[in-house]
């Protein structure tokens, strides 16, 4: 019961407090591309929760099973690079195959979760970082949960600000940008509220 | 098992992840465009920040 307790608190915690999309940047380019409406930004959000938790369930038994005891750690980022995107053409695959509705509003940004480096930032930090199987897959399932929250939420309010009174200069990027750091800000708030989780 | 063997089958690992991206990647381009989805309109404003290689507006852009 600990056990699952404390995966639910790490989960959270990747997803609330250590959000990499405000605390680190990782994933801006989608994050800002895909977020104007909130189908597309809901589609981009739900692929990457898909090849975040792939990528961390694939790259980590990988890492520690096969390139450290055969002395090659230093390859990691080359096997996590060709399992992401492998993973990201199976998604591609599929969204162009069965979902034209989804292919046609991610658009252009559908290769882009290739180039999210939110997914190669999770699994690299988690061989980094030394976490278990368990904590690993607690994290990449916070992380990308997180990001799924943060652009849905980010999409909403720019659907609002479109039909907002923005002063001509903050039109577009500038008034996204700074509704982007006053999310960052309130999520900071959130700081200190789970602390010492060990799985 | 030996470092050896560990060392071959991390290749054969690397080979195959490498075969499935090939593959993978033939079977997107030859998945034909679902209809009405041909020419995606550009939005401007969003993707002057993108720098993604593959997209035939960066490519367009580039060559501008």
């Amino acid at each position: 019961m600990n056990i699952l307790i404390s995966f639910l608190l790490a989960i959270l915690s990747s997803m609330l407090i250590d959000n990499v999309v405000l605390s680190r940047f990782y994933g801006i380019c989608p994050f800002l591309g895909v977020s104007r409406k909130v189908k597309s930004s809901l589609g981009m959000g739900v692929a990457v929760v898909f090849v975040i938790v792939l990528a961390t369930v694939i790259c980590w038994p990988l890492y520690n099973f096969v390139l450290v005891p055969a002395g090659i750690p230093f390859m990691d980022t080359v096997a996590y690079i060709l399992v992401i995107a492998s993973l990201v053409q199976l998604v591609g695959l599929f969204i162009k195959k069965y979902s034209p509705s989804l292919y046609k509003s991610l658009g252009i940004y559908l290769p882009l979760i290739t180039t999210n480096c939110a997914v190669l930032g999770v699994a690299q930090g988690n061989t980094d970082q030394g976490l278990n199987f368990l904590s690993s897959l607690a994290n990449g399932i916070g992380t990308s949960v997180g990001f799924l929250l943060i652009i849905v939420v980010f999409s909403c309010i720019r659907v609002r600000l479109e039909s907002s009174n923005v002063p001509k200069a903050f039109k577009g990027l500038p008034i996204a940008l700074i509704v982007a750091a006053i999310m960052a800000i309130a999520f900071m708030g959130l700081q200190g509220l789970f602390s010492g989780i060990q799985l | 098992m030996t470092k050896e063997a560990y060392l071959i089958i991390a290749i054969v690992i690397l080979v195959a992840l490498l075969v499935t991206f090939i593959v993978s990647f033939v079977l997107y381009r030859k998945t034909p465009v679902p209809k009405g989805c041909e020419n995606i309109e550009i939005n401007e404003e969003n993707c002057s920040h993108c720098s993604h290689k593959e997209c035939s507006h960066f490519i367009k852009r580039d060559e501008e």
